[in-house]
């Protein structure tokens, strides 16, 4: 009988735990102390937890039933954009031509009237259940042609890459009513709490954890289901499990469904912390770099996944501000290192590591 | 036409004036009595002094037309003030002589008012006019045709009697035309005018009928209704075939940077995303062989693109083999783990051009037998364009007989279809794929020595063509090098056909998106790979 | 599954392919094939290379439209208008050439993936393993002589031990229709007659289809014969009968 929280599952969500109490903890220390922990770094983590969930959520899809999306960012981006659109309309009268309906950038462009698609978005509820349906959705469309049309492997991969550059182009558009090149920025609270305001931001921070924890536990409870056994077995051998009676493409749409709301939902966190969104998080390389943190970390781990976003985009934090040349050359090799050396990821290093029939080891939570 | 006063005063004093003036005044006398009197005044003379037919004149009346024509206060010389505020130089207007910084206020003005300046322009209109020179008398025709003034109808049918330049003469009987319809000469004569101008190219028809739409005699009115409408459904048909060049031009294109992946992904099965990489160091390989020779040997620039193409063949065609010994071969039958690893790989050729090139935009050069325009009928084809249709033609069918004709096109289709027989054959198949992936890497090299003549070489080059690549080979249907051809073709004109309704951004996304569907429908392309292997 | 078709109207017949013709790229795998097999029968199905068996199993499981024809199951319902998935929903299993099972789940979870339960996302998703469950799989595991490697992952079995899983998952299915394609290949004469006595117990009960190439294995399972060539039926009775034509010897010794 598989476990929901295996020994692996348990040590990370320990640690997330730990993390989580112990950061806003430190920012209320005295800046004297060594322990002390500066409020503006709050965000930051709560970002590289957003990352995180990310890569749990493609590691989900692509992990389990190898269904490798190069357009994850898009999921990403559309969830972004539900919850910007919300802040933005948060902002009310206080924009700098203090129009209390339209958003700043519309006025600018001339505009006399909220465009249909953004009615609703000035309640919280309905952003928030966007940022979900809206790349659920999407995903569900796009799934339900290109798995019934038996699209697999390396096409479905191009074509996601070409979903998400088709978004790309779209949302750079000024009349597409999203912002165009600039996105949506300068936000000011959410729910009438300052965005800016330290408890804010360690209830965001929380809020991220929380999610993380909530998606990696359902992830988990998918893979070790019945229909997580599917999904492998579609990984595996395809045409084996058609012939014994399962609809493959549904198993591919929902996971890939699912995979793609979770993506959505990290996003919807990630932009009131970060405090913009702009089409640049559609870009191909975007969802290709959440590619190697699933690969590096471990693909078809979850726990894995997590770990390798953290690091990678801990290292891409220091390397863009002590080494920015290095950075591209570090990711590049990272991509080569993963692929000819490590196929298992580093979760998989440590399984070649530990003796055959020793305990489990523990691996080192981020 | 708007009422011009003062031009029409000018015009009927010189009527005037003229018979009594000598005509042997010289271009001297006629300076020296330009401050005086009025700007009325000054338009006679300015007439005057065209007439002279001295060769000088057109300098002078040119300096008065920029308002930089003074007296020097101390001896009346005319000379010529050029520079900014406090620090002015003058050279003498008549002979050209440099005279040094003047003070300020040591010079005065010949002023000049807005009807003065359009007497000038007609003036200097009909100085050249007949100009010994025929570049100067064409641009003055076709000048005249732009702004066509009615007292130009005397000079410009002159000029016409004594042009013997057919193309020159043809400019300079549309200008006399609008110059005629600008006239107050009798109907008849603006009718004929309205013909000869019809005959015209469309943008010419319209600038010049457009204001006569509503002309006061309803026959006039009516022939620029019609020439006009002809001429529309002119620029019309015309806009249809410039659309098809600018496709046929764009699909060729991608071609080029499509058919090294078709190799690549549709012979191999490899996919590779450092492709787009590939062809950005074919541009820089051209934009660097320019900059050797611009500052080695100038006078063999000409010859830069043919050092280019086989240089970026080698070259990137050995980046290319190095790729495949040191990454690919360890990763056949994992499509998904080569797709990650070129990635890597792009992002750190990507890296190292902006390490050695800077990241900004390299300019290179097009060599002078190449720039250039040809025109046909309303069709503009420029020669960069013209050059990348052919070039990428040849490299096509190239490679075609080299997959057909070839021991080494013959070995790899056997690679490719059966491995393991292929090296019971004695095939060495190893060998082969390095030389395949190599092939499709030069490929790329030579279609980066052509992008760098349209586009902007930077390092991001390669990132604008990797999609639309994949995209075609896919849509062609992997496997099929024909299916590549008439899926980078039929997208390049698509995508043209679709920009003037959709805008160019909308257009690509609905391509796009009607790719996707398309693959979806078709996952096999529109080529497929026929067999029952296939059916797998 | 609806078995209550005893005495259809139209035939007897339990799978009944009619004039079913595919053609790949010019070349005609199958053409105009006409076959019936009975309820409870077991048939085999010979014939050289290119003939046109496996082309005949992906036309019935549905993996591959004929260009003309129709393939009759149960006298009511045109396979060729189904996916595999519901072609294998209706109750027809099929056992590939080369073994196939998931690599990377236990010899028990293939067992349990295979059992026959409702198909659907939402079914699979909630469901929970019960006693009754794992006594069926014990059965199967028992039945197929792997229940001692049970937690074993699949990917470490021998070849045989795969054909041996794969023939269990093909019986947890219980499907009513077995397809099964050259079990023997790979096999020793021993696990072959033993092959051969399993897929005997099975008939009657179901309807087994077998394609082979082995003739000591066709005469062990002693049954119908129908021999293929070019696409459709050449010879159809006992193997004595078939083996006894002059066009059978031609087709399987004239080149």
């Amino acid at each position: 009988m598989t476990r929901l929280i295996d020994l692996r599952l348990g040590l990370f969500l320990a640690a997330l735990f730990a993390v989580t109490v112990l950061a806003p903890l430190a920012t209320t220390l005295p800046s004297t102390s060594a322990l002390n922990l500066p409020s503006y770094l709050i965000p930051l983590m709560g970002k590289y937890l957003c990352y995180a969930l990310l890569a749990v959520a493609l590691d989900l899809c692509w992990g389990y039933a190898g269904i490798l999306s190069l357009g994850h960012g898009a999921f990403f981006a559309l969830g972004g954009y539900a919850m910007g659109m919300h802040l933005m309309r948060e902002i009310g009268a206080r924009g700098v031509y203090a129009n209390p309906e339209l958003p700043d950038f519309m006025v600018f462009l001339g505009w006399t009237e909220l465009p249909w698609f953004w009615y609703g978005f000035d309640m919280f509820w309905f952003a928030a259940v966007m940022a979900l349906l809206v790349p659920g959705l999407l995903a569900f469309v796009f799934g339900w042609f290109a798995f019934r049309s038996r699209v697999s492997g390396v096409y479905l991969s191009i074509i996601t890459q070409a979903l998400t550059f088709a978004l790309l182009l779209a949302f750079f558009r000024n009349d597409m009513g999203f912002g165009g090149n600039n996105g949506l920025t300068d936000f000011r609270d959410v729910l009438g709490f300052s965005l800016s305001a330290p408890s804010t931001r360690i209830a965001l921070f929380v809020l991220t954890a929380v999610a993380l924890a909530g998606c990696m536990l359902l992830a988990r409870a998918i893979t070790i289901s019945k229909a997580g056994k599917v999904l492998v077995a579609v990984r595996d051998a395809e045409s084996r499990t058609r012939f014994l009676g399962y609809r493959v493409e549904s198993y591919s749409v929902f996971v890939f469904t699912v995979s793609a709301m979770m993506a959505g939902l990290a996003g919807a966190l990630y932009v009131p912390q970060v405090g913009i969104i702009n089409p640049g998080e559609f870009a191909p390389a975007n969802s290709i770099e959440i590619v190697v943190w699933v690969a590096l970390g471990g693909r078809g781990t979850l726990v894995g996944a997590a770990i390798g976003a953290l690091v990678v985009v801990a290292l891409k934090s220091w390397l863009t501000a002590t080494f920015p040349d290095l950075w591209l050359f570090a990711l590049g090799g990272l991509f080569i290192l993963v692929t000819l050396a490590l196929p298992n990821g580093l979760l998989g290093l440590l399984d070649r590591l530990k003796p055959r029939q020793a305990k489990p080891a523990a691996e080192v939570p981020a | 036409m708007p009422f011009r006063p003062l031009t029409l005063i000018a015009a009927f004093c010189l009527a005037v004036v003229l018979p009594f003036l000598a005509s042997a005044q010289t271009l001297e006398d006629l300076i020296a009595r330009l401050p005086d009197g009025n700007f009325n005044d000054r338009a006679a003379i300015v007439a005057q002094i065209a007439e002279t037919g001295d060769p000088r004149a057109a300098q002078v009346l040119d300096a008065l037309l920029e308002g930089e024509l003074e007296q020097r206060s101390a001896d009346g010389r005319f000379v010529r003030v050029t520079g900014s505020r406090n620090n002015q130089t003058a050279t003498d207007v008549l002979t050209g002589e440099d005279l040094g910084p003047v003070a300020r206020r040591s010079t005065e003005a010949v002023r000049v008012n807005n009807a003065l300046r359009r007497s000038i322009r007609t003036a200097l209109g009909v100085l050249t006019l007949m100009d010994p020179d025929p570049a100067r008398r064409l641009a003055a025709a076709e000048a005249a045709l732009r702004s066509p003034s009615p007292d130009q109808v005397e000079a410009l049918a002159e000029a016409m009697a004594a042009e013997a330049n057919a193309t020159i003469r043809i400019a300079q009987t549309r200008a006399h035309a609008a110059a005629v319809l600008a006239s107050d000469l009798p109907l008849q004569a603006k009718l004929d005018a309205v013909a000869v101008i019809g005959e015209a190219n469309a943008q010419v028809v319209q600038q010049t009928l457009n204001a006569y739409r509503n002309a006061a005699e309803p026959e006039l009115a009516a022939a620029v209704g019609a020439a006009l409408a002809e001429a529309e459904s002119r620029q019309r048909m015309w806009s249809q075939a410039q659309n098809l060049w600018f496709g046929l031009s764009l699909g060729s294109v991608l071609l080029l940077a499509a058919i090294g992946l078709a190799i690549t992904f549709g012979v191999m099965g490899v996919i590779n995303l450092a492709h787009g990489e590939l062809v950005m160091l074919g541009a820089y390989t051209t934009y660097t062989v320019q900059q050797i020779i611009r500052t080695n040997a100038p006078e063999y620039f000409g010859y830069s693109l043919a050092i280019a193409i086989p240089l970026a063949f080698l070259l990137v065609g050995a980046v290319g083999v190095l790729i495949e010994r040191g990454i690919v071969r360890h990763l056949y039958g994992r499509p998904l783990e080569t797709l990650l690893g070129t990635w890597g790989v792009s992002l750190i050729l990507q890296q190292a051009v902006r390490s050695i090139y800077g990241p900004t935009n390299r300019e290179v050069g097009t060599p002078d037998w190449m720039s250039g325009a040809w025109q046909i009928g309303e069709l503009t084809l420029t020669g960069p364009r013209i050059a990348i249709v052919i070039f990428s033609l040849a490299v096509f069918f190239g490679l075609l007989l080299l997959m057909k004709y070839s021991a080494f096109g013959l070995q790899m289709r056997a690679v490719t279809q059966n491995r393991p027989m292929a090296a019971n054959l004695g095939i060495r198949t190893g060998y082969v794929d390095a030389l395949t992936f190599g092939l499709g890497a030069g490929i790329a090299g030579l279609a980066g020595v052509a992008l760098s003549q349209i586009d902007n070489v930077s390092p991001n080059l390669g990132q604008g063509y990797i999609i639309d690549s994949f995209l075609v080979v896919v849509f062609g249907g992997v496997g099929n090098l024909w299916g590549t051809f008439a899926a980078a073709l039929s997208l390049g004109v698509a995508n043209k056909f679709l920009e003037p309704w959709a805008g160019a951004v909308l257009g690509k996304i609905v391509i796009l998106v009607f790719i996707i569907l398309f693959i979806q429908k078709r996952p096999r392309g529109l080529f497929p790979q026929r067999g029952r292997a296939a059916e797998g | 599954m609806s078995t209550a078709l005893i005495g259809a109207p139209l035939n007897a017949a339990q799978l009944y392919l009619d004039g079913v013709c595919r053609s790949f790229d010019g070349f005609k795998a199958i053409n105009g094939l006409s076959l019936a097999v009975a309820k409870g029968e077991l048939r085999a199905v010979i014939g050289p290379n290119g003939a046109g068996k496996t082309t005949m199993m992906d036309i019935i499981t549905g993996k591959t439209r004929p260009d003309e024809g129709k393939v009759i199951w149960n006298g009511d319902t045109d396979l060729t208008k189904i996916d595999e998935a519901g072609v294998a929903r209706l109750g027809i299993g099929r056992k590939f050439q080369k073994p196939t099972v998931f690599e990377t789940h236990s010899v028990e979870d293939n067992i349990r993936l295979a059992l026959k339960a409702p198909r659907g996302v939402f079914p699979v998703l909630f469901d929970r393993r019960s006693a009754e469950e794992n006594r069926r799989v014990t059965e199967y595991l028992d039945r197929i002589r792997l229940t001692h490697l049970r937690a074993e992952t699949a990917a470490n079995l021998s070849h045989g031990q795969k054909q041996w899983l794969e023939i269990g998952m093909l019986l947890a299915q219980e499907p009513q229709l077995l397809l099964v394609d050259e079990p023997a290949a790979g096999m020793t004469d021993a696990e072959t007659m033993e092959t051969a006595e399993l897929l005997k117990s099975i008939a009657g009960e179901r309807t087994v289809i077998v394609v082979e190439h082995d003739m000591d294995f066709v005469r062990a399972l002693n049954c119908r014969v129908t021999v293929l060539h070019q696409g459709s039926v050449l010879a159809e009775g006992s193997l004595d009968h078939v083996s006894a034509r002059d066009d059978v010897i031609e087709v399987y010794l004239g080149r």
